[in-house]
């Protein structure tokens, strides 16, 4: 009976009401370090796609034009916020959490290469991939319908009925060859490697 | 003797208990279970499919998206495979930090799997208790990688941050806060007389049956299966004297408190790998080559393969991973759960031996 | 009458949302930040919401997961299994776009918006458990606020 008592007189309380009804937890803030959804700099965007390359989410970034000025553009629905794009940025366009002081101080990079791969059996010498790899348009806006070109400079072209990789460096990793390729024939792979301090093996 | 079946029970795919969809089927006479079946398949999502013909930094994410619980893991043991077939060499103090991550990752499993238990249970209290720890633990995962879950950290060749001094030392009064609360939590889930009528000698597992089903994980060591921690054979583990916990009994409580004390050992390891922590780069460089290999590590859950064949871009031609949870799934539904005594303990003796149907189907 | 019984309808609907969620192939990762948000820290059941497993005593329902070949007709069901009124919200990138898994090899057929209506999406992959929360709260008002009312 006392027990009752004491429990009756305790949950009376004035306090003990408010707080029960009132009270909720401290807000919650999101930490600084947090990688949220990578935001611009003032840095200006040099078109060099790198962050597209990279990003391992189909379809959730996309390098846009703005009036004269490259700009990235992150989609919400299909980013999964893991960074790669703000580490793999040359120059510090994005940023996200902390990710751009870290990378920063420690120097650390991804270096990445792309590596063209005709398969001669599939390939059926159409001249696609040279006529619609946006390089060798602008290298040589000549460049004919069947993939011939005077030019020695280009990324690729037709020799002697054949797809001959000339320039493999210029490649931007557009994949715009592999898109058009009827056969699937030509492959771009696009090789990353983590690097600190500056130096990269090729 | 023919058995007599009265109900063949369904419990699933979508239940209160499961987190994720998998339904059991239970044939019982009277309350007594005779034979119990999984039936799997929902979560399918082909993930293996979607890897081939993709290079490293694509398949990375795909592995750690297997299963979200220990993304950590599989993000690990996929880039040890890749750095076994390129020969790639990993900085010490990067493969210091992977510990360190991997660790985190386990506590929260740990925690996470003992949380559903005791939900099961309907110890509510302190599956809130155990909640509540686990967020310290994702803080401290967070303050490292950047997120909580699904952390990206390793790359072949090291990992993506260093960890500063000062995160350090947050970290080690995060782990003491969490040592203190997780003993509280042990000893409540210890002397609970409640507890231990639903959980000892309920759903047990001899060594026998553990070994002949092929069982691994905190699973197969609470049945005293010895050298069953693939710990013991990674180089970094090694150098830090990594030592297994086994236990014997092999029923509920026991898996429970293996994994409880596997927390305890993660923080110890832990410590020991900041206070050693080399001094160096956390990036070596190098890349992905051809090559084939088998690969095994191990996951919250137990021993998880990566068979891996790269062409000479390092992109994967041919993957096949073999996750813990299969075999622990199919021992717990031949070896734990037949012969139960109450229909009621199905559901608690299949989370004690904690399922991920997302690592199973991937 | 009809409008203070409309009023005290509002308010306990309001103080009461019952949430089921469902995993229609996801990584897990989603599924446990849902859980999380049970834990003291966030609280989620100080606001009201308490987080069910049964579509029958559901208002909202919580999708996780880019949809499975094993899924297409049962999510149906179960959304059909809710009573009225109801609101389903997406959690995470999969049933938005299918995340990582809307690749070519994929088994998955995201978006799930084909195949239940979705009321409000979280994006982020997974999302964190203050961004749920604040999803559910910002959707319940929407949907049971005066339902009675907005009825034919």
């Amino acid at each position: 009976m006392r027990s009752i008592v004491y429990y009756v007189r305790e949950f009376l309380r004035p306090e003990w009401l408010k707080k029960f009804f009132s009270v909720k937890t401290a807000p919650l803030t999101t930490p600084a370090y947090f990688k949220g959804y990578p935001t611009l700099t003032d840095k200006e965007c040099t078109h060099c796609l790198t962050c597209m390359m990279i990003c391992p989410a189909p379809g959730a970034i996309a390098v846009l034009r703005h009036k004269e000025q490259w700009a990235p553009e992150i989609y919400p629905g299909h980013c999964i916020r893991c960074g790669l794009c703000v580490e793999a940025c040359p120059e510090g366009v994005l940023t996200s959490g902390r990710i751009l002081d870290v990378t920063s101080r420690d120097k650390t990079a991804f270096s990445s290469w792309y590596r063209l791969e005709v398969d001669d059996n599939l390939c059926m010498r159409c001249g696609n991939c040279c006529v619609s790899c946006p390089v060798n348009r602008e290298i040589d806006p000549q460049l004919a319908g069947t993939g011939t070109s005077a030019s020695d400079e280009v990324i690729m072209r037709i020799e002697g009925g054949r797809v001959t990789i000339l320039h493999e460096e210029k490649c931007t990793g557009c994949k715009t060859c592999e898109t058009n390729c009827p056969n699937r024939a030509i492959r771009v792979a696009r090789m990353v490697e983590g690097v600190q301090g500056g130096e990269a093996e090729a | 003797m023919k058995k007599t079946v009265d109900v063949s029970i369904p419990l699933g795919p979508v239940h209160p208990c499961w987190k994720e969809p998998v339904r059991l089927k239970c044939e019982t006479a009277g309350e007594r279970v005779i034979r119990a079946e999984v039936e799997l398949g929902y979560m399918k999502k082909g993930i293996e499919r979607i890897m081939r013909g993709r290079p490293w930094q694509e398949v990375m994410f795909l592995a750690e998206r297997v299963c979200g619980i220990c993304s950590v893991v599989h993000n690990m043991v996929f880039i040890e495979a890749m750095e076994e077939i390129s020969a790639i060499a990993v900085p010490p103090r990067a493969a210091y930090l992977r510990v360190i991550v991997n660790e985190l990752d386990r506590m929260a499993s740990h925690i996470l799997a003992n949380f559903s238990y005791c939900y099961t249970i309907e110890h509510e209290t302190l599956a809130m208790y155990l909640l509540n720890t686990r967020e310290i633990v994702l803080d401290n995962l967070e303050r490292i990688t950047g997120s909580r879950i699904n952390t990206a950290y390793m790359i072949p060749g090291g990992v993506r941050f260093d960890l500063l001094p000062e995160d350090a030392a947050a970290m080690l009064a995060d782990l003491v806060k969490v040592e203190d609360e997780m003993k509280r939590h042990v000893r409540i889930f210890e002397t609970g007389p409640l507890i231990a009528l639903r959980s000892k000698g309920i759903g047990v597992m001899s060594r026998e049956e553990a070994i002949r089903s092929h069982t691994v994980g905190p699973t197969a060591r609470a049945s005293g299966v010895e050298e069953s921690d693939l710990r013991l054979r990674h180089p970094t583990y090694r150098e830090l004297g990594f030592t297994q916990i086994t236990r014997t009994e092999g029923d509920n409580f026991a898996r429970v408190m293996l994994r409880f004390d596997e927390v305890f050992q993660s923080i110890d390891l832990i410590r020991k790998c900041v206070e050693t922590l080399p001094e160096g780069p956390i990036r070596g460089g190098g890349l992905c080559k051809a090559g084939e290999t088998s690969y095994a590590g191990e996951a919250p859950r137990g021993e998880l393969t990566y068979t891996i064949k790269t062409d000479d871009f390092g992109r994967v031609l041919d993957i096949a991973i073999r996750t813990p949870s299969i075999m622990n799934i199919e021992a717990c539904a031949h070896s734990m759960i037949v012969d139960a005594a109450s229909i009621a303990d199905v559901t608690s003796t299949f989370i004690s031996s904690d399922p991920c149907i997302a690592c199973n189907e991937r | 009458m009809r409008n203070i019984l409309q009023e005290i309808k509002n308010f306990v609907r309001s103080r009461s949302i019952h949430v089921s969620y469902v995993d229609v192939g996801s990584c897990n990762g989603c599924d446990i930040e849902v859980l999380a948000c049970l834990a003291p820290r966030y609280d989620i059941e100080q606001y009201g919401i308490y987080v069910h497993n049964n579509p029958r005593e559901a208002d909202v329902l919580l999708v996780i997961g880019s949809v499975t070949p094993q899924w297409v007709d049962k999510l149906r069901e179960i959304w059909d299994k809710i009573p009225e009124p109801k609101a389903a919200v997406a959690i995470g990138n999969c049933p938005i776009s299918g995340c990582v898994y809307a690749r070519r090899g994929t088994l998955t057929t995201p978006p799930v918006e084909n195949y239940i209506p979705i009321a409000a999406s979280v994006p982020g992959c997974p999302p964190r458990p203050t961004e749920i929360l604040n999803a559910i709260l910002s959707v319940a008002p929407i949907i049971f606020k005066d339902y009675e009312e907005k009825q034919p």
